[in-house]
């Protein structure tokens, strides 16, 4: 209670240091801010090509089934894979000031959140261009879903960030886990060709929920299965809570470990 | 007194590191050099309790390494004790790492703006103080160029202005004022003054012990990680210096042993020998025995000495040299027409200075015994040495006494 607390008076320094992230992140490149948009669609390109034509199925505009997915899917891997490397970028800051360390691993994925918003406004866009059609009813659940997976995607990254200052390779391990991850989530693939005995595993998969909800409401504009999204979010917050809970226990010892 | 009162209250609080000797944070080195990823755990604090009350200043001494950094550490936050409670009360602010934080590239007001959020500070918060953060600095015509263009001395200036306008409750500052140039010190200096005025609780680390004794009602003396003394400033301080005098003295003795022989060597002492000194000892005014004394006050000098042959019309002689070589003062028994003086058996001299008003810094004593007019019978250069210690900021080799009269 008091950590939320001591957070809600650090806001300031969430905001600042998303602002400094998103500004930060291009300096210097020509392209600038538009890396954030051409990186996903040259994986959507990629991954259209292979799925569609090369490994060929039979899903109705599958540039637009995989793109709904994959923007989600990217705001979560790099929030696991680059956030683990998060406290150890700041390590001047957390060796010198005080300041509730939990501020970072927000910040950080906050700032991954904030990309892929403005990828959402491509996704529309596309989905506008292309004729596909909105329901705006189900469009109303986006924010709940985008909720959901923020938090499990904060809790995540706490853990990720807070183990990766005592143990180094695990910033390289998330990178393979991260895609072995997203091949075992329905992301490129129907969730409804997964064979029956492995069904429950990927139900346990907080990120099969979620995927499949942005899906339903993006793709097969209808409203998303609320049972599928309650236990989504239940899994949610208990790696939240788990998250901040190891955060706490780890950092008193970030100092000394930097 | 009230249980409010109370801003910082530190119980038994024990802190050690881990010193690795060859330490691997990867997979592979963890497996296969398990062995290897030995550490030592060093003490740096063993057990140290202390309550600061709300408005009170209080200063850590210490030599180096002694934990006073650590304990200053543990108040931020910044680390964690092993075991043992810290309790803070109310918004912290740190002068420990200035500047933690600017961005190069962005300019003045928007570091401002990054750096007090470290802080802890709202936006309307900031708002509302930048004109005084602004103006303190004396850096309004920068303020908007990138802080990559500043000088160094601009650097801390704006970094200090921040931290000391956030209007902590707690105050934590590390050697402080190093800061910027003469001006600008002072004026860091009476702005802490003014905030203490305010009620802010002040923990400072220094080895400025005469700043400590400006603004601190209460000085901790930390050795080896336990509480040595804890009282007024001025007495913990000469505790202190006295202690650390003395142990260097014992250093120095240690180092150059067999001292008898060697001195005549050196050239340090010579003459005929009859009378030898045997021991220089100084006593403060209250009588005890102490090696370091505050500008102003009383020196007792007793020299022990011992008579292999006496001596008849013997002169006692005494000079004291600054660091430098430079002779502050020196005079004898027949300088000061002293009746003549026999020595027939062993004994002490004394020599009674009052107000020595030697400024800061330390001074070897010479001690002579001669004969008639010149004749060396023990003369011992550098026999003795003395540190002088003063808060007041004046500077040369001695004070002298003076009032000002200046047009209002």
């Amino acid at each position: 209670m008091s950590t939320i607390k001591e957070l809600y008076a650090y806001r300031q320094m969430i905001f600042s240091l998303v602002k400094k992230d998103l500004r930060g992140r291009y300096k210097g490149s020509v392209l600038g801010f538009l890396w954030t948009f051409i990186n996903p669609l040259f994986q959507l390109i990629v991954y259209t090509i292979v799925f569609s034509k090369i490994l060929r199925n039979d899903i109705p505009r599958y540039y637009l089934y995989l793109f709904v997915a994959l923007i989600p899917w990217i705001f979560f891997s790099s929030s696991i894979t680059v956030g683990a490397a998060s406290i150890i970028s700041q390590k001047d800051l957390v060796k010198k000031i005080y300041f509730p360390r939990m501020v970072i691993p927000i910040s950080y994925v906050t700032s991954c959140f904030v990309n892929m918003l403005l990828c959402f406004i491509v996704i529309f866009a596309v989905i506008i261009v292309t004729g596909a059609g909105i329901n705006f009813v189900a469009v109303l659940t986006l924010p709940v879903i985008m909720i959901v997976e923020y938090i499990f995607a904060l809790g995540m990254a706490m853990i990720a960030s807070a183990v990766t200052v005592y143990f180094r390779d695990l910033e390289h391990i998330l990178g393979i886990v991260a895609m072995a991850w997203m091949y075992l989530t329905p992301v490129v693939y129907s969730k409804k060709i997964v064979p029956d005995r492995y069904l429950p595993l990927f139900n346990l998969n907080p990120m099969t929920h979620i995927i499949d909800c942005y899906r339903t409401v993006l793709y097969e504009k209808q409203v998303p299965d609320l049972t599928a999204l309650l236990w989504a979010a239940g899994l949610g917050v208990f790696f939240l809570v788990f998250g901040a809970f190891v955060f706490n226990k780890l950092q008193r010892h970030f100092a000394e470990e930097l | 007194m009230a249980e409010n009162d109370i801003a910082i209250e530190v119980r038994n609080v024990t802190k050690s590191f881990k010193v690795y000797l060859d330490k691997g944070a990867q997979l592979k080195e963890r497996l296969l050099f398990r062995k290897r990823s030995r550490y030592e755990e060093r003490k740096v604090l063993r057990g140290i309790s202390f309550d600061v009350k709300r408005g009170e200043a209080i200063g850590l001494i210490g030599h180096n390494g002694c934990g006073k950094s650590t304990t200053l550490k543990l108040l931020t936050r910044i680390m964690y004790p092993d075991e043992g409670t810290i309790k803070l009360k109310g918004r912290v602010s740190s002068l420990i790492e200035l500047g933690a934080g600017f961005h190069p590239d962005m300019s003045g007001r928007e570091n401002i703006y990054t750096n007090a959020a470290i802080f802890g500070l709202t936006k309307k918060e900031i708002d509302a103080r930048i004109k005084d953060i602004v103006d303190f600095s004396e850096l309004a015509e920068f303020i908007d160029n990138p802080v990559r263009t500043y000088s160094s001395g601009m650097y801390m200036r704006l970094a200090f202005s921040v931290a000391i306008n956030v209007d902590a409750d707690v105050l934590l500052i590390d050697e402080i004022l190093a800061v910027g140039d003469a001006n600008f010190q002072t004026k860091c200096f009476n702005k802490l003054k003014e905030i203490k005025a305010q009620g802010t609780t002040i923990v400072i680390v220094s080895h400025a012990l005469g700043q400590i004794e400006q603004i601190c009602d209460r000085a901790i003396w930390i050795h080896e990680g336990l509480i040595k003394a804890e009282g007024p400033p001025k007495e913990i301080d000469l505790e202190y210096l006295d202690y650390m005098s003395r142990k260097m003295q014992e250093k120095n003795k240690s180092e150059s042993d067999a001292e008898e022989v060697s001195e005549e060597e050196t050239g340090k002492r010579w003459g005929s020998g009859e009378v030898r000194i045997k021991k220089v000892r100084s006593f403060a005014a209250d009588g005890s025995e102490q090696k370091t004394f505050r500008t102003g006050e009383d020196i007792r000098l007793s020299i022990d000495y011992i008579v292999k042959k006496p001596v008849k019309d013997a002169v006692f002689g005494f000079g004291v040299f600054d660091m430098n070589g430079i002779q502050c003062y020196g005079t004898n028994t027949r300088i000061d027409k002293q009746p003549d003086i026999t020595i027939s058996e062993s004994g002490t001299a004394e020599i009674l200075m009052k107000n020595v008003e030697l400024l800061a810094g330390e001074y070897n004593i010479d001690i002579a015994i001669e004969q008639g007019e010149g004749i060396p019978i023990d003369y011992f250069r550098q026999a003795y040495r003395i540190q002088m210690i003063s808060a007041m900021g004046d500077v040369g080799v001695s004070r002298i006494e003076h009032t000002w009269k200046l047009k209002r």
